[in-house]
């Protein structure tokens, strides 16, 4: 069926790749394996430059072998990135819930309060206008109404409804909210009242001559029997006063030391101190921190600043100051702030 | 005008080895690498005859046996592919070309061609086969084959049919 010519071409083709092969499996060094090399090298140098020239598709396309480890590998990290993410919230968390209990704490030590800590679980809706939140404890927890209700950075609002688990809590800049307060270290008193707005409080302040400034702190002046504010908790900072002093009252805008749209743990205390704290509890000046001194309170120059607060260390302020000034004042607070 | 044969049959060879071992190798398609060598043998075959085939098929053989990073026994593949262009050259009628006899020819081919290198390396005393693996890599051989079968195909006839027409087989 071949032609002749065919038949030898076949057959010395044929014999040529036979005798490659015996020559290579002979192996070892010799004229073979040196062109072998040669030729090697000829080809080497071509696929070097073809894999120039492919290689931008090589780039493109090597995905094909990885595709499947690489979508393997995917899964596995996205898996493994989520339970790390999962874990660093719930850190996270719970970093931040032992900063809050922590300054809870200090506000409880350094005032000697005694309270139970809870957590805010439900927050009321915002087109309700009112401030209100859920918190999980209740009666069974000794939680009664009109109990001061604090974090660690200072006033938070009162108890308005308990359930056997739950209360209800009305937070300072709700609009119905009245708080009696005393400008730190004077015996300058007011009323705190919630605006609806989250950071801003209004104080009236009774004399209309008093001395009230920017920078001023507010802590609260305590109602008969603590309830339903303790005598010496941090409400907050003037920022804005408004009116001169020859007006009929004065009236300054305050920032709430509490920031009310984070709340988190609370603390309602259930046994205000047998002595009024007075201004032991204040945070330091631009200070987000409880600290127990009210050294910086004077620092700012002024006189009325300076004229009071014994020991600016925790453990002397944390014993009750000996000013009894809060006590007349009691009785009206108790009256205006229930109003 | 064999000179001008000969160097469109070192041409063809030396770039359908180039490219597989270049890029075809190397995109890590899924199964055997995608055998353009084989197919060029065919394709030169069909278009050349069967002595052009079976000389396409050594040199193919030689040239993807010596380049690196080759390391199979020297021939083997010259061998086989010897063998594929001269059947493929005389099994095919001229005048019986339809697409599913050249592409039957064409995955035959490949397939074969993995198989009867695997073969043959077992008989020299390769131990390097696995022959677990063989009928996904036959059978991916064949399909890569049939892919790029058609465009090879083509390319060669009309290349021929420029360069050397005196041996272009027709019907």
């Amino acid at each position: 069926m071949f032609s002749r010519r065919t038949r030898v071409l076949l057959a010395v083709l044929v014999v040529a790749s036979l005798t490659f092969v015996i020559l290579d499996l002979r192996g070892g060094e010799g004229p073979f394996a040196t062109v072998r090399s040669a030729g090697a090298n000829v080809l080497g140098g071509l696929e070097r430059a073809a894999a120039t020239v492919f290689s931008p598709v090589i780039g493109a396309g090597s995905w094909f072998s990885t595709l499947r480890d690489q979508s393997s590998q995917i899964e596995e990290l996205s898996a493994e990135n989520e339970r790390l993410q999962t874990e660093l919230q719930i850190l996270t968390n719970d970093r931040a819930r032992a900063a809050a209990l922590d300054g809870l704490l200090r506000v409880a030590s350094v005032g000697q309060y005694r309270f139970v800590p809870a957590e805010v679980i439900a927050v009321g809706p915002a087109q309700d206008f009112s401030w209100t939140v859920t918190i999980d404890a209740g009666r069974n927890d000794g939680i009664e109404q009109d109990m001061s209700v604090i974090n660690g950075a200072g006033l938070v609002g009162r108890v308005l409804k308990t359930t056997a688990s739950t209360s209800t809590v009305v937070l300072l800049v709700d609009q119905g909210s009245a708080v009696g307060g005393r400008v730190a270290g004077t015996d300058e008193i007011g009323i705190v009242a919630g605006t609806g707005s989250q950071d801003s409080l209004e104080f009236e302040l009774l004399d209309p001559m008093a001395d009230i400034r920017v920078g001023d702190a507010l802590v609260t002046f305590g109602s008969k029997g603590g309830r339903p504010y303790a005598p010496g908790l941090p409400i907050g900072e003037v920022v804005k006063v408004r009116g001169t002093g020859g007006m009929l009252t004065r009236i300054a805008t305050v920032r709430p030391y509490a920031d009310m749209s984070t709340l988190s743990i609370v603390g309602v205390v259930t046994k205000p101190p047998r002595e009024d704290p007075r201004d032991s509890v204040l945070p330091a000046r631009g200070d987000v921190s409880i600290i127990p001194s009210p050294a910086p309170l004077g620092g700012d120059g002024d006189a009325a600043a300076g004229d009071e607060e014994p020991a600016p260390d925790a453990t002397a302020s944390s014993a009750p100051a000996e000013e009894t000034a809060a006590v007349p004042v009691d009785e009206v607070a108790g009256s205006e702030a229930e109003q | 005008m064999i000179w001008r044969q000969a160097l469109i049959i070192l041409t063809f060879t030396l770039a359908a080895v180039l490219v597989e071992v270049t890029l075809l190798s190397r995109l890590g398609i899924p199964g055997a690498t995608p055998d353009l060598v084989v197919v060029t043998v065919v394709a030169l075959a069909l278009a050349m005859g069967p002595v052009q085939g079976a000389v396409a098929g050594f040199a193919a053989g030689v040239l993807i046996d010596l380049a690196p990073p080759g390391d199979t026994l020297l021939g083997v593949n010259a061998i086989v592919y010897v063998l594929i262009g001269v059947i493929t050259g005389f099994a095919v009628d001229p005048r019986d070309r339809t697409v599913p006899l050249l592409m039957g020819i064409v995955g035959l081919s490949t397939g074969a061609a993995v198989l009867l290198t695997a073969g043959l390396d077992t008989l020299l005393g390769s131990d390097r086969v696995d022959w677990e693996q063989m009928p996904s890599l036959v059978l991916t051989a064949a399909l890569y084959g049939l892919i790029l079968a058609p465009g090879m195909i083509l390319l060669t006839t009309w290349v021929v049919r420029r360069a050397t027409p005196e041996v272009l087989v027709t019907a």
